[in-house]
C-alpha cells in the first residue's frame, strides 16, 4: 500500500461535497448531511466487502440476496430470542455464504461471476421461501430498532459501525498479511501460486470477510426496516460494484484502499441525496446516476492503465472483459 | 477455437454436449412424472415463453465469446418493447423495427463503452441498464405498460400456432440462424471468436479487437432489441419495468450451454439448448407442483454445478492454462 497517496476519487469527492453545498439549497444542513451519511453508511459497509473480493479479481453478486437472507432469518430468530441474540445470529448468515463463495471460488476454482451468481439465486430462493414470499413482521422493539435507528453520543449507530468498517478494512488492508497476499492475487494469481502463497485459504478467507461486512450491512438495513424482506435490496451488488469502481479500485484485481471505497460510495450517496433534493424525475435521477458512474469510471481509466503499467499495450490487451 | 465448420463449432468441445443431454434428461424426467408435461399444449407453451430467454441469451453468448457480459439485456429488452408498443401504435406494425434499432442503439453505446473507452463491461453495461429503464420510464408515463390498440399481426405471432409451436418461436429460430450465418460464416464472425480466444495474436495479424468488442455488444443489443418484440407480442403490452432477472437467466443459459466466460469459445445450438433447458426446468418443476422458490435455489444450484463442470473439463482437457 502506497501512503500519502492522493486518490483522485477523493478530491473528486470533496469538490463534489463543497459545489453542492453552494449551489444545492439545503445540502449543507446538519439534518441531510446527518440522513445522508445514515443511507450512505450501508453501502459503505456492504461496499467494504466487495472491495476486497475486487481486488483478488473477483466480484460477488450474492451480496443483495445475502442481506435479504441475513434479514429474513434475524426476523424468525426474533420470534425466539431477544434482539441481542438474534441479530448477531442472523448476521453470521451471511459469513457462512462467505465461506461457501470462498470453497467455491479458493478450492473449487469455479469462477467468482459463476459461483456468486449461483449463490445469489441459492439464497434468494432460500429467503424467500423461509419468509413464504411475504415479509416477515417480528414484534417491534427497541432494542432490535436500536442498530438502525439509534444513536452514540448523537452520531447515529449506521454512521458509528462505517466509521468502524473503515477502520477494520484500512488495518486489514494494510497491516496485515491478508491485504498484501489479495493484492498480488488479484495482480497475478498464477504468480502467486507458484511464489507459493497460501492462495486458496487466502481467498477463502477474502470472501469470509466479504460476508462479515455484508452481514453487518445487512443487519443495520434489517433494523432499519424493522421486517424480514426476502427482497430487501437486490441491486446491492451493482450499487457496490459502482461505489467500488467509482472510488477508483480496478475491477481487474489488485490494489484497493479503504479511502477509495468510502469517497466512491460519497460520491455516489451524495448524488442520490442531490436529485432527490433537486426534486428531479425519477428517470432523470436515474439516468443521471448512470452517467456519473460510467463517466467517472471512464475519466480514471488512464491513472489506472498507468498504475499496471499497461499503457503501451492498452489497444490489445486492455480492451478484454474483467472476466478474470 | 480451430474448428472451422460450423457443424464442428457447434458440437467440437465436449462442454457443448452438457446443455443437449441436460434438456434431454429433463424433459424425459418431467414426462414421466406428470402426464401433462408430454402434451402438444404444453410443448406450444414451453416454445412460446422460451423465445424471449432464446433471443437474450443468444446474444449474451456472442458478448460471452468476447470475454464479456451485458446485465443491461432485460432492461434493454423492456425499454425495447415499450419503444415498439409506442410505435405501433402511431406506425401500425412498421413500428416493431423501431424497437429492435432501440435495443441496437443501446448494444452499440455498451459496445463503444467497452470497445473504445476501456470501461469494463459490468460498468458499461450497468450504465446502460440503468439508462434503459429510465428511458423507458420516461416514454410511458412513469412505467405505466403501453397497451397496444387492435394489431393482429402482433397478437397472432404468440396466439396462433404453426407446426406446432406459435409464429413468435419461429421468428426467434430464425433470427437465431441469422446470427448463427454471421458467427460461423462471415469473417466477421470468426474474428469474434479469434479475439476472445486470443486479443493479442488478434491484435497481432491486423485484426482490429475493438471493432470486434463492438459488434459483439451490437448483436447483443439487436437480439435484446428483438426480444423485447418478443415480451410485446406475448403480453400485448410494452413493459417498461419488465425484465429484471434475465439478465441472470440468459448467462445461465450461455454457461449451461458450454460458453467459457474465459472467451473465445461458444456454441449457439448448446446455448439454445441451455435456453431451452431452462425453460423447461421452470415449466417442469411449476407443473409438478414445485414452489417457485425451491425451483430458484435448484436453479442457483444448477449454474453452480455448471461453472465447476467447466473448471473440471478444463482441467481435464487441459484448455486456456494460462487462466487462474
Amino acid at each position: 500500500m502506497q501512503k500519502l497517496n492522493i486518490q483522485p476519487a477523493v478530491v473528486v469527492a470533496l469538490l463534489l461535497a463543497l459545489a453542492f453545498s453552494l449551489f444545492v439549497p439545503r445540502f449543507a444542513s446538519l439534518g441531510n448531511a446527518e440522513n445522508l451519511l445514515r443511507i450512505a453508511a450501508i453501502l459503505a459497509i456492504a461496499s467494504s466487502g466487495q472491495a476486497i473480493v475486487l481486488m483478488t479479481g473477483g466480484i460477488d453478486f450474492s451480496t443483495g440476496a445475502s442481506v435479504a437472507l441475513v434479514s429474513v432469518v434475524t426476523a424468525l430468530l426474533l420470534q425466539d430470542m431477544p434482539p441481542v441474540w438474534a441479530v448477531p445470529l442472523g448476521a453470521s448468515v451471511a459469513i457462512a455464504v462467505g465461506l461457501i463463495n470462498g470453497v467455491l471460488v479458493g478450492r473449487m476454482r469455479v469462477t467468482p461471476l459463476i459461483a456468486t451468481l449461483g449463490m445469489s439465486l441459492v439464497c434468494g430462493g432460500y429467503a424467500s421461501h423461509l419468509a413464504g414470499g411475504m415479509p416477515l413482521d417480528p414484534a417491534a422493539s427497541e432494542a432490535f430498532a436500536w442498530l438502525g435507528r439509534g444513536a452514540v453520543g448523537g452520531i447515529p449507530i449506521p454512521i458509528v459501525m462505517a466509521v468502524g468498517g473503515f477502520v477494520l478494512l484500512h488495518i486489514v488492508l494494510t497491516r496485515t498479511v491478508f491485504g498484501r497476499y489479495w493484492q498480488l492475487i488479484g495482480t497475478n494469481a498464477r504468480a502467486a501460486r507458484m511464489a507459493g502463497l497460501p492462495v486458496s485459504q487466502a481467498l477463502i478467507a477474502a470472501y469470509v470477510f466479504a460476508g462479515l461486512l455484508t452481514g453487518m450491512a445487512g443487519a443495520i438495513l434489517t433494523s432499519r426496516v424493522g421486517s424480514g424482506q426476502p427482497q430487501l435490496f437486490p441491486s446491492l451488488p451493482f450499487e457496490a460494484i459502482a461505489a467500488c469502481a467509482v472510488g477508483g479500485i480496478s475491477l481487474a484485481g489488485g490494489r484497493a484502499s479503504a479511502l477509495q471505497v468510502y469517497a466512491g460510495v460519497f460520491i455516489i450517496a451524495m448524488l442520490n441525496n442531490v436529485v432527490v433534493l433537486l426534486n428531479l424525475p425519477p428517470a432523470v435521477q436515474q439516468i443521471t446516476i448512470a452517467c456519473v458512474i460510467v463517466g467517472s469510471v471512464t475519466l480514471q481509466l488512464p491513472s489506472v492503465r498507468t498504475h499496471l503499467g499497461r499503457v503501451s499495450n492498452r489497444r490489445t490487451t486492455g480492451k478484454v472483459g474483467t472476466a478474470p | 477455437m480451430n474448428t472451422p465448420t460450423f457443424m464442428r463449432a457447434s458440437l467440437g468441445n465436449p462442454l457443448f454436449v452438457i446443455a443437449p443431454v441436460c434438456l434431454l434428461l429433463a424433459v424425459v424426467l418431467f414426462s414421466a412424472l406428470q402426464r401433462e408435461f408430454a402434451t402438444t399444449a404444453n410443448l406450444g407453451n414451453i416454445t412460446g415463453q422460451v423465445s424471449l430467454l432464446l433471443l437474450l441469451s443468444a446474444g449474451q453468448m456472442v458478448v460471452m465469446v468476447n470475454r464479456g457480459f451485458d446485465i443491461s439485456v432485460g432492461a434493454v429488452a423492456a425499454l425495447s418493447s415499450t419503444v415498439a408498443a409506442l410505435a405501433v401504435n402511431q406506425f401500425g406494425t412498421a413500428g416493431l423495427a423501431m424497437g429492435v434499432l432501440a435495443g441496437a442503439t443501446l448494444g452499440l453505446l455498451n459496445g463503444v463503452l467497452v470497445a473504445y473507452l476501456g470501461v469494463q463491461p459490468i460498468i458499461a453495461t450497468l450504465g446502460s441498464l440503468l439508462a434503459a429503464r429510465a428511458l423507458a420510464r420516461l416514454i410511458s408515463d412513469d412505467g405505466q405498460a403501453i397497451v397496444v390498440q387492435g394489431n393482429s399481426v402482433l397478437s397472432a405471432l404468440s396466439e396462433s400456432s404453426w407446426i406446432g409451436a406459435p409464429p413468435l418461436f419461429w421468428l426467434s429460430a430464425g433470427s437465431l440462424v441469422g446470427l448463427g450465418l454471421v458467427l460461423y460464416r462471415t469473417a466477421m464472425g470468426r474474428r469474434l471468436f479469434m479475439c476472445g480466444s486470443n486479443p493479442h495474436a488478434a491484435a497481432l495479424i491486423g485484426v482490429s479487437v475493438a471493432r470486434s468488442t463492438c459488434l459483439a455488444y451490437l448483436l447483443c443489443g439487436t437480439m435484446a432489441g428483438l426480444g423485447g418484440i418478443a415480451l410485446l407480442s406475448r403480453s400485448g403490452a410494452g413493459l417498461p419495468t419488465e425484465g429484471a432477472g434475465l439478465e441472470l437467466q440468459s448467462i445461465a443459459a450461455a454457461l449451461i450451454g458450454g460458453t467459457a466466460l474465459a472467451g473465445g469459445s461458444g456454441s449457439l445450438i448448446a446455448t439454445a439448448a441451455g435456453a431451452f433447458f431452462i425453460q423447461t426446468i421452470m415449466t417442469g418443476l411449476n407443473l409438478i407442483g414445485v414452489a417457485p422458490f425451491i425451483a430458484q435455489i435448484l436453479f442457483g444450484m444448477l449454474i453452480i454445478g455448471s461453472g465447476f463442470l467447466e473448471k473440471l473439463t478444463h482441467r481435464f482437457f487441459n484448455h486456456h492454462q494460462g487462466l487462474q
